[in-house]
C-alpha cells in the first residue's frame, strides 16, 4: 500500500523525493552517515553551516544533556566553503540532494558565500542560517531584527537564482513577522526552528555546564514550541515551510506537516540513530497510506481544527 | 588535527544487541555481556555508543543521548552470526544506572565500533599500561594482545577497592600487575603515578606508556613521559553526543592547532598532542 503513495514534495523549487531532510549541524557533510544508510533514501540533507574561511569552535565543554534534550555551543566550527565544494561535495553520490547552509557576520559575507555556492551544480538550494543562538556576532542578530533580516535576505536573493531558504530563530516575540519579512524579501521558503537559547548549571561546582555559558536547546524538549511556531508561520505566509525541532518519529514529522509544513528536518535524533531520517520518511508514507492520502504532500495543512469536520 | 594512530579498521554498524549477562562486579560496577549480530570486532581502545534502556523503550527520550563505552573484550562474529562482547561499566549517573539495570534477554541499541585504536605495543620495549577507574576497561585488549610480543606491565588504580574493575582478568594474563588504591583497601596505598615512577626507576628495556583514566591522571602520565622522553598514548573520555564525528561536541584542543574530535581522531592520542592545561 505504501508503494502507491506519492512521496514527492516541492520545497520552494527544490524537488525532493520525500519530505525528510536532515538538519544542518547534525548530519556533518553527509558522508559520515554512509555506513548507516543509503543517503538517497532521504529527501536530502542540509550540510553543516559554512563560512567563507574555515572556522574553529568554542572550547569544551560544548555539549550537555538536559531533560529530553541537549544543549550545544559549538559555534559554527566548519571546514570553510572551498573545502566543502572541492573535497566534500564530490564524495557524495550524484542522486543525493544537498542544501548548503550559509553563515556570516554581515550581509556582504553571506552574499559572497551564497554566490560561491551557487556556482556548484551539486548545490540544490541555499539555506541562510539567520539563527545560530550562541555565536558572538552574526546569525541570530539577523533572525531577531525584522529590518536586518529583510536586508540580509534581499542581499542574498540578489546573488543567487538557486532556491533560497531562510532558517529562523525561535528567540523572537512574533515569528509571523519574521516569516512575512522573508517572503517579502524574496525567500522561496523558510525553515524553523533553530535551537532555543538556553542555559544549565552544575550546582556542585556552581559553574555553567557550557564553556560558552549560553547554548542552544534541541531535541524532543523543544518540539511543541517548534510546532506552535510552524503553525503560526504557516498562517502568515504562502511560501513553503520546513518544520524543524525535536522530530524523532514519523508521527512527530506528520504533526509538523498537518500544521502547515511542506517538509521537515530531523536534527538531534541523528545522533542517537544515524538511520532515523530514512525511518521517518518511510513512516510518513505509511501514515499517508493508512489515512487514505494518495500523496504525502496532501498532509500539509490537513489539521482538523476544533469545530471543523 | 589528526594523529598518527591507525584509522578505525571496520565500518561501524547500528544494531540491536541482546543482553546475555549483566553481573554486579563490586559496588556500582557491572559486567555487561552483549550478543551483537555481525560484530566486525574492535581494536584495542575502540568504543561503542550504547543507548540507555532497552530498545523496546524506543520512545524513551530521557535520558536522551547514548553513552560511550569501551569495548572490554570480544572477538568478531562468525559470518552471519553474533559475537559475545563484554563491557565493564561503572554506575555514575542515570544513563549508566539504566544500562546496569538491563536484564538478560532484553535488547539494546548500539553504534560501533568507533574511534581510533592504540598503536600496538612495540616488541622489545617495556609496555606500561596505566588504568584509572573506568579507564581500566579500555586497556584489557591491549594488555592481552601485547603480552605475546613484549614485556607488559599493568598498573590499575582507583579510589577504593570497589572502584576497581576487571582486576582478576588482568591478573590471569601473562602480564605483571600492580594494583593501587588511594585508601589502601586493595594493593598498595597511593596513586597509579607512584607505582609508575617506581617501575620506571627499575632497570629494563626502554618503556612506552599507555594510559586511560581521569584527566588529571592522564595529564600526570603525560608529564612523566615528557620528562623522561618516553612515548605515551592516552585514551580520552570526553562527553559525547553522537560518537561518529557529526555533532562536534567532543572536541579537545590539540597542539597542531584548533580542536580534534575525540570520537573520530581519538579517543587515543599521543599524549604530547593534547593541550592539557584547562581541560575540564
Ligand atoms: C571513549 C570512552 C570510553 C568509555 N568507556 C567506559 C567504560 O568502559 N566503562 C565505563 O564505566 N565508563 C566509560 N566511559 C565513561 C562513560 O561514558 C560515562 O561514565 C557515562 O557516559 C556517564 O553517563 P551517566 O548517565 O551515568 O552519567 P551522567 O552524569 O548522568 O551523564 C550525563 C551526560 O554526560 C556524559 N558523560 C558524563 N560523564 C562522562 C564521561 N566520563 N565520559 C563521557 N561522557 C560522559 C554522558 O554521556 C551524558 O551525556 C567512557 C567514555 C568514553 C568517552
Ligand atoms: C550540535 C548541534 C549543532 C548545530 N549546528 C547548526 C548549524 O551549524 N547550523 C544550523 O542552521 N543549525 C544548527 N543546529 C540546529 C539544528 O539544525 C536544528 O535546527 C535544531 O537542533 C532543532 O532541531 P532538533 O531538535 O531536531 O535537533 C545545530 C544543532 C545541534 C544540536
Ligand atoms: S561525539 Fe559527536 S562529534 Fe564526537
Amino acid at each position: 500500500m505504501t508503494e502507491s503513495v506519492d512521496t514527492r514534495v516541492d520545497l520552494g523549487g527544490i524537488a525532493l523525493r520525500n519530505p525528510v531532510l536532515t538538519a544542518s549541524g547534525t548530519f556533518g557533510y553527509g558522508t559520515e552517515f554512509a555506513p548507516f544508510m543509503d543517503l538517497a533514501a532521504l529527501g536530502g540533507f542540509v550540510a553543516k553551516s559554512l563560512t567563507l574561511e574555515p572556522r574553529s569552535g568554542n572550547p569544551p565543554p560544548r555539549i550537555a544533556e538536559t531533560p529530553s534534550g541537549m544543549l550545544n555551543a559549538i559555534s559554527i566550527e566548519n571546514i570553510g566553503v572551498e573545502a566543502f565544494l572541492n573535497e566534500r561535495l564530490p564524495e557524495l553520490p550524484g542522486d543525493v540532494v544537498v542544501i548548503a547552509s550559509c553563515f556570516g557576520t554581515d550581509p556582504g559575507n553571506y552574499a559572497e558565500l551564497a554566490e560561491r555556492l551557487s556556482e556548484s551544480p551539486r548545490v540544490a538550494g541555499i539555506e541562510i542560517n539567520a539563527s545560530c543562538p550562541h555565536v558572538k556576532s552574526g546569525g541570530i542578530e539577523f533572525g531577531q531584527d525584522p529590518r536586518l533580516l529583510g536586508e540580509l535576505v534581499e542581499r542574498v536573493r540578489g546573488v543567487t537564482s538557486k532556491p533560497l531558504l531562510v532558517k529562523l530563530s525561535p528567540n523572537v516575540t512574533r515569528i509571523d513577522d519574521m516569516a512575512r519579512v522573508c517572503e517579502a524579501s524574496g525567500a522561496d521558503g523558510i525553515c524553523l526552528i533553530n535551537a532555543v537559547q538556553a542555559m544549565e548549571v552544575d550546582v556542585e561546582s556552581r559553574r555553567p555546564v557550557l564553556s560558552n555559558v549560553l547554548g542552544g536547546l534541541s531535541g524532543p524538549a523543544i518540539r511543541p514550541i517548534a510546532l506552535r511556531m510552524v503553525w503560526q508561520a504557516a498562517q502568515a505566509v504562502s511560501i513553503p515551510i520546513c518544520g524543524v525541532g525535536g522530530i524523532f518519529t514519523p508521527e512527530d514529522a506528520v504533526k509538523f506537516m498537518l500544521c502547515g509544513a511542506t517538509a521537515v528536518q530531523v536534527g538531534t535524533a541523528n545522533y542517537l540513530n544515524p538511520a532515523v531520517g530514512r525511518e521517518v520518511a518511510e513512516g510518513i508514507a505509511a501514515y499517508a497510506a493508512r489515512h487514505g492520502f494518495p500523496r504525502v504532500a496532501d498532509l500539509t495543512g490537513a489539521l482538523r481544527l476544533p469545530g471543523a469536520p | 588535527m589528526t594523529n598518527s594512530n591507525p584509522p578505525a579498521p571496520s565500518r561501524p554498524l547500528r544494531v540491536a544487541a541482546e543482553v546475555l549477562e549483566n553481573a554486579v562486579e563490586g559496588p556500582g560496577n557491572h559486567r555487561l555481556v552483549l550478543a551483537i549480530p555481525g560484530w566486525p570486532g574492535a581494536e584495542p581502545g575502540q568504543f561503542v555508543m550504547l543507548s540507555p534502556g532497552g530498545s523496546s523503550e524506543a520512545e524513551r527520550t530521557d535520558p536522551l543521548l547514548p553513552r560511550p563505552m569501551a569495548v572490554y573484550r570480544g572477538h568478531a562474529a562468525a559470518r552471519g552470526g553474533r559475537a559475545e562482547v563484554e563491557f565493564l561499566l561503572k554506575v555514575t549517573g542515570r544513563g549508566t544506572r539504566l544500562l546496569a539495570d538491563l536484564a538478560p534477554g532484553q535488547s539494546i541499541r548500539l553504534v560501533g565500533p568507533l574511534g581510533s585504536a592504540f598503536a600496538p605495543v612495540v616488541p622489545g620495549k617495556r609496555a606500561i599500561l596505566v588504568g584509572g577507574g573506568t579507564g581500566i576497561a579500555s586497556l584489557y585488549e591491549l594488555a592481552s594482545r601485547g603480552a605475546a610480543d613484549a614485556e607488559v606491565h599493568v598498573i590499575l588504580g582507583a579510589r577504593s577497592e570497589g572502584d576497581l574493575m576487571g582486576v582478576d582478568d588482568f591478573e590471569a594474563l601473562e602480564v605483571d600487575c600492580h594494583i593501587t588504591t588511594e585508601d589502601g583497601s586493595r594493593g598498595r596505598k597511593g596513586r597509579v603515578t607512584d607505582a609508575l615512577a617506581e617501575l620506571l626507576e627499575a632497570p629494563g628495556p626502554p618503556a612506552e606508556l599507555f594510559a586511560c583514566g581521569p584527566t588529571p591522571m592522564m595529564h600526570a602520565c603525560a608529564k612523566i613521559a615528557q620528562e623522561q622522553r618516553l612515548e605515551c598514548q592516552v585514551s580520552l573520555e570526553n562527553n559525547m553526543a553522537c560518537g561518529f564525528g557529526v555533532c562536534l561536541g567532543c572536541a579537545v584542543p590539540v597542539h597542531s592547532g584548533g580542536y580534534s574530535l575525540v570520537c573520530r581522531a581519538g579517543p587515543v592520542y599521543p599524549a604530547d598532542q593534547v593541550v592539557w592545561e584547562g581541560l575540564p
